[in-house]
């Protein structure tokens, strides 16, 4: 194989895999959004990816050359110099030229999408010159057939970069990308502006090919001084010019296009003087020179310019990973932060009614008693209710009828919702406030004041919805079942049910966020032992899972209590545990539904973005892309 | 200076220092309110720049130069000045280091200026006799304000300027950064502005004019070229053309007279441009102070509205009550008279019985009917009892119950964060003391007015049930039976039991009247007077149901005057002020600006006004 060959094969090779990254890394910043990673579009790397690398790795090659410097220093007038014609318009008034203008040598647009090619511009067939003058939101491109060019040369006249009207530089920086030779015109005021500076400072590490024209001279009086401009303009930029020319300020030159440009070294040899000009002093035809210019050797530079570009450790695709795994793990870090610090105890919880619990457990022994038992049951319980009727008749005449003792806590139930609900917002206001800035923006959404009224009454609507006459029928036949299924103590436990003084606060924890090692396990361990303690029942949820983890005293049933009103005791407190985790569950779910959505998920999955799939799939295509540019550099010759 | 100019200066200072007074006020005044607070601390610092202006009033005005590398700063003063003082060359860029020139008569020190920031040159020029000129360095070569940069040398220097002479060139006057830069130091400046190289250029003033209108106030533009201008200065020629007017211009009309003038101008410019800024501040503030007036006012409207449904509910299930209070004010009204003592005498004895209830009166809408006063009473001891009481047991009785308190805390803690109001809502946080505290007074102040609109309510239903023709009513029928009773008593006693038989009308006096007579004939005194004392009760009591819903109706169009928040109130309308005070001064100000304006010597620019 001959070595073109061999370049053109391993040139596919990048550009198949530049177009698998440019791909994997808009999926990737899609995914990582919760990060607020930097946008990509104007990252030098990625509109060089896009503008550059995208459209022109791959196929035949041509080559893109671009007039571009300060406002009002004759860049049209160049521009033009180079058509051979006033393509493009000049005046003399400032920032002028506000689109390109396009030269493209004839039938190149039959041969290639031009449109691909500049990806950002809306593309014109030029009519006038004076339509690139025009101002206009989108970014236009005037391109016009030009019959004298190589047929593999493009020529653009570009606004400026420099002046108030910054959507020029926009323009400017996409032309700049595209382009493989810059005539960079430079005049005794601009050489050593910060603007322009900044612009070929990007020129230079892509590694364009640049002429330099330094326009408007006095001469002879400048031939003393271009030298300095010179070496000021590439010790500040790092250009190392291809090919500097002078051209005389005069006005009337320029507009007849009979502009001399006189060609100049670089470097300037040590014995340069205003006294020793070029060889014959003859101006040069700039076209003439440009079309010289070995272009294959130009475009395989600009390329793999562009290349280190993207693959820059510091300022490329990598460092952008390298931010988005930082946000990541930073993300991480502070959700662990949070979920262990954000965990809400509810204090306060009401105990569920006991002669409630008792009288759902008749109900449910009376409906599973057959035959001479149930006729007994039946019988006392009609006596107990017949003795008992004028006393209860006496107590409602005294006291006023008394409240139902589950209205009463539903009631409770209210109060303490809305405490959670309070400290809810409380600890996310500390977390935004103490959070990362991520997390902030997010919260403070579910925060929004205006929201909050709502809140209460969507969860108030709920609350009065909610039937806890069946939830208790459903704590009880379920634990009922169970119970009656292992325990023979079952009649001892019925006879006794009157006597349960049981009424703890079951305290309960919220967690707001878990990120796989929340704080479960930690919470877990203390119900065990104080169960048995009678202490507290404590109940443990997790809002952001949405999974229960409940842990009632499954022990205290077994182990603390043997027998008789012991275990009646115990058997009360699971009652209770299982029925408040109900509640609690309730809640957190609506908590889950009504305010923070699926910001929890959202977390989760940004703390993992570099375990991701995404992520994975495009370190593997820069890193790929990587090894093929390095191979690139390594097996070939230089010509 | 005569005596007239100096009493001229007397006066342009006086306004200066009203306002400034009104600022320091404004200042003094400062509510909650982190926006506030911010705007503050940017008009105190204004303000110690008026201060020191003040020592340094008499001084020559401070003229700089100012433009893009390049544009001919130097060759400009050097022009001016009539020889060569500071450098200009064909390297980009030339000066470094600020030129200060001053008046060899002139004490450089008295200036104010940090003189070791300047190369000094002491120049005996005409153009020198009333101010001093700084060539600048310029703005647009330095890629960022790092030290010793350029762009930092500048920023330095400006502040202390007074006048900028604006350079720029056909290739430079839409550099970005050169307009961003003078965007950011000309307040406080008057501008000169100046095109040079007019050998070489195009005029482009036109356009660099329409290109500045919308920011700057543009009288004139000067288009001159130096290096013709410094040989005609050295020649001893007088400057021609634009140079020469520019020249005069800058020599005449910067004098002594006009310094006061200059600054003050640059003063109330610099103020008023800080003033818009708080006002758009306020402006995207205020938003949220003004969802948080209109939270607090609903949440008062909807615990009135609490209120007043509970007490209707209650007040229609008092019908006794109701009656007691109605008779008693029936029977003050109507004075003595036979029925109404047979009303007091029932009302009393029904106020007997019923004072075994009433003094531990239940609920708030019995303390209402009361009355006025012993309702008063009655609420300080129910709030004192209500606060020993539990949580759970207080939601049931009658008043704001917790939850509602909470809710209300819950919804006005959001409002306050986004308003970013400094209100110690964490003190109200943790337990519900305070805020009971608040909602018991609130419930006080609304008891009082719905006692007051009770009393009325009885007033007047009292009113219409006693007027003439049902009072005859009443009285005729009880009397009727009085009158039947003493008739027959006396008949029995006076004629049958004595002059009968004496006129021989009967043959033997009949027997006084016995037990058995009086014993039915009080038994049916009772029922005739109980049935009488029902028919007028019941009609008394006819509409209470349509006079509750009229009192409800009434309720709900009185207003509380306090809510639950009442120094969170405070605030908020403390802001409304502030931000209405704000807004005069701001006027105020810009007036003052306007007016100024016109008196400014004719080629001076400035920003123009936002
Ligand atoms: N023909 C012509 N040349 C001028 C004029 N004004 C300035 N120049 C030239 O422009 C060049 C720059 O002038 P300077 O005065 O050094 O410019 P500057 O604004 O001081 O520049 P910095 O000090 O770098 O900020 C010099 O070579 C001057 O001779 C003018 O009115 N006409
Ligand atoms: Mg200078």
């Amino acid at each position: 194989m001959t070595s073109d060959q061999e370049l053109q094969s391993s040139f596919q090779k990048i550009a198949d895999a530049t177009q698998l990254a440019f791909q994997a890394i808009r999926k990737l910043q899609a995914k990582a959004q919760f990060l607020q990673p930097s946008p990509l579009d104007g990252q030098e790397w990625y509109e060089l990816l896009r503008q550059k690398l995208v459209p022109q790795l791959g196929g035949d090659p041509w080559l893109v050359a671009a007039v571009v410097g300060g406002t009002n220093i004759g860049k049209s007038v160049v521009f033009n110099h180079l058509a051979g014609c006033r393509a493009s318009s000049s005046s003399p008034l400032a920032s002028g030229t506000k689109h390109p203008v396009c030269l493209v040598p004839s039938g190149f647009e039959k041969r290639h999408d031009l449109q691909s090619i500049f990806p950002d511009f809306k593309l014109h067939e030029w009519s006038v010159a004076s339509s690139a003058l025009e101002e206009s939101a989108d970014h236009d491109l005037f391109w016009r057939s030009a019959p004298e060019l190589p047929s593999t040369l493009l020529i653009l006249d570009t606004p400026d970069i420099d002046s108030d009207a910054r959507v020029n530089w926009v323009r400017a920086d996409a032309v700049r990308r595209s382009a493989d030779v810059l005539v960079a015109v430079l005049t005794q005021q601009k050489y050593n502006d910060a603007a322009v500076k900044e612009f070929f400072r990007k020129a230079a590490a892509e590694d364009k090919a640049i002429l330099v024209v330094f326009n408007q001279c006095l001469l002879p009086e400048d031939e003393e001084f271009w030298p300095i401009w010179l070496k000021t303009f590439c010790s500040e930029t790092g250009v190392n010019p291809d090919a500097v020319y002078i051209a005389p300020n005069d006005r009337r030159a320029a507009e007849a296009l009979t502009l001399p440009f006189y060609d100049r070294p670089w470097p300037v040899p040590d014995d340069w003087g205003p006294t020793s000009p070029a060889a014959d002093g003859q101006p040069r035809d700039l076209r003439t020179d440009l079309s010289n210019l070995r272009f294959k050797e130009i475009r395989l530079r600009t390329l793999k310019g562009s290349l280190k570009q993207l693959l820059d450790s510091s300022t490329g695709a990598p460092s952008h990973l390298k931010h988005l795994q930082r946000a990541s793990e930073e993300l991480a870090a502070a959700s662990e932060r949070l979920s262990s610090e954000a965990v809400l105890k509810i204090r306060d919880w009401p105990s569920p009614p006991n002669a409630s619990f008792v009288a759902e457990i008749r109900c449910w022994w009376k409906a599973r008693q057959q035959g001479w038992a149930k006729k007994v049951n039946s019988f006392y319980d009609t006596i107990g209710a017949g003795v008992a009727w004028p006393f209860k008749k006496a107590r409602d005449a005294i006291q006023g009828e008394p409240i139902p003792p589950l209205d009463k806590y539903r009631e409770s139930e209210w109060t303490a919702i809305l405490t959670t609900i309070e400290e809810l917002f409380d600890k996310l206001q500390w977390m935004a406030d103490s959070g990362n800035r991520m997390v902030k923006p997010k919260i403070e959404e579910v925060l929004q004041a205006s929201g909050r009224s709502q809140l209460i009454e969507s969860l108030k609507r709920h609350h009065s919805a909610v039937d806890f006459e069946a939830e208790l029928k459903d704590t009880v036949a379920s634990e009922m079942e169970s119970f009656s299924s292992d325990s023979p103590e079952l009649f001892k436990f019925y006879r006794q049910l009157h006597n349960v003084s049981a009424a703890v606060r079951p305290m309960t924890s919220v967690v707001l966020f878990s990120l796989g090692m929340g704080p479960a396990s930690e919470t877990v361990a203390p119900f065990v032992a104080d169960a048995a303690a009678n202490a507290a029942i404590h109940v443990f949820t997790d809002v952001a899972g949405g999974t229960v983890a409940a842990v009632a005293g499954d022990t205290a049933l077994s182990g603390a209590a043997g027998t008789g009103s012991g275990m009646l005791q115990a058997w009360f407190h699971r009652l209770h545990s299982v029925f408040t985790q109900r509640r609690v569950d309730w809640l957190t779910n609506l908590i889950r539904e009504e305010l923070l959505g699926d910001l929890p998920e959202q977390m989760k999955s940004a703390a993992e973005l570099p375990q991701s799939d995404e992520f994975v799939t495009t370190a593997d295509a820069i890193k790929t892309l990587n090894s093929l540019v390095e191979e690139l550099d390594t097996n070939r010759i230089p010509q | 200076m005569n005596t007239n100019q100096q009493l001229e200066h007397i006066a342009l200072l006086a306004e200066v220092d009203d306002l400034t007074y009104r600022l320091k006020r404004w200042i003094d005044d400062c509510p909650a309110w982190q926006t506030a607070h911010k705007s503050r601390a940017l008009i105190t610092r204004l303000l110690e720049r008026v201060e020191t202006l003040r020592f340094r009033l008499e001084t020559p005005l401070v003229v700089a130069t100012f433009g893009g590398t390049g544009t001919g700063k130097s060759s400009l003063v050097n022009a001016l000045v009539g020889t060569e003082v500071t450098t200009a060359g064909r390297q980009r860029p030339t000066t470094k280091t600020p030129i200060l020139l001053v008046h060899p008569e002139l004490e450089p020190e008295a200036l104010g200026l940090d003189l070791s920031q300047f190369q000094l040159k002491r120049v005996d020029a005409p153009v020198l006799r009333d101010i001093v000129m700084i060539d600048c360095p310029d703005p647009d070569t330095s890629e960022g304000p790092s030290a010793g940069s350029n762009l930092a040398i500048l920023r330095e220097i400006v502040p202390h300027c007074d006048v900028l002479i604006y350079t720029s060139t056909q290739q430079k006057y839409k550099n970005a950064r050169v307009i961003d830069e003078l965007a950011d130091v000309a307040s406080g400046c008057r501008l000169v502005f100046v095109q040079t190289h007019a050998d070489l250029d195009s005029d482009i003033r036109d356009d660099w004019k329409n290109f500045l209108s919308p920011s700057y106030e543009v009288p004139e533009m000067f288009f001159v070229d130096s290096g013709k201008a410094l040989s005609e200065q050295k020649a001893e020629q007088r400057p021609s053309g634009e140079f020469g007017r520019l020249l005069n211009l800058l020599s005449s009309e910067l004098g002594a007279a006009k310094r006061v003038e200059i600054r003050r101008a640059n003063l109330i410019d610099l103020l008023q441009e800080a003033l818009v800024a708080c006002r758009s501040d306020y402006d995207t503030g205020l938003p949220h102070v003004e969802s948080l007036i209109k939270t607090l006012d609903e949440q008062r409207k909807v615990l009135k509205d609490t209120l007043t449904k509970q007490l209707c509910d209650e007040l229609l299930m008092n019908r006794t009550l109701w009656e007691r209070r109605l008779l008693s004010s029936v029977t003050d009204m109507w004075g003595f008279s036979p029925f109404s003592a047979v009303l007091k005498l029932y009302n009393g004895l029904g106020a007997f019985i019923a004072s075994f209830t009433f003094f531990r009166a239940r609920t708030s809408a019995q303390m209402a009917l009361i009355g006025a006063v012993q309702g008063a009473r009655w609420m300080k001891s129910r709030a004192k009892e209500q606060e020993a009481e539990s949580t759970l047991d207080r939601l049931s009785t009658f008043g704001i119950s917790d939850q509602q308190l909470q809710e209300c805390r819950l919804v006005i803690s959001g409002h306050i964060h986004a308003a970013g109001i400094d209100y110690a809502m964490a003190e109200d946080r943790r337990d519900l003391t305070d805020l009971r505290k608040r909602a018991a007074s609130l419930e006080d102040e609304f008891l009082g007015d719905a006692s007051r609109v009770i009393d009325d309510v009885i007033e007047k239903l009292a009113a219409a049930s006693s007027n003439w023709f049902t009072r005859c009513r009443y009285e005729f029928l009880f009397l009727a039976y009085l009158i039947f009773l003493l008739g027959r008593v006396g008949y029995n006693f006076f004629w049958e039991s004595f002059l009968a038989p004496i006129f021989g009308a009967a043959s033997s006096p009949e027997p006084l009247l016995k037990v058995d007579f009086y014993i039915p004939a009080l038994l049916f005194l009772v029922i005739w007077s109980l049935f009488l004392v029902s028919m007028f009760t019941w009609k008394l009591r006819r509409g209470l149901t349509q006079r509750v819903q009229n009192f409800a109706q009434q309720m709900a169009e009185s207003r509380l005057v306090h809510g639950l928040f009442p120094n969170l109130e405070a605030t908020c309308r403390h802001i409304s002020g502030d931000s209405q005070t704000l807004t005069g001064l701001l006027d105020q100000t810009t007036q003052f600006r306007r007016n100024i304006a016109d008196t400014s010597s004719g080629f001076l620019g400035g920003r123009r006004e936002t």
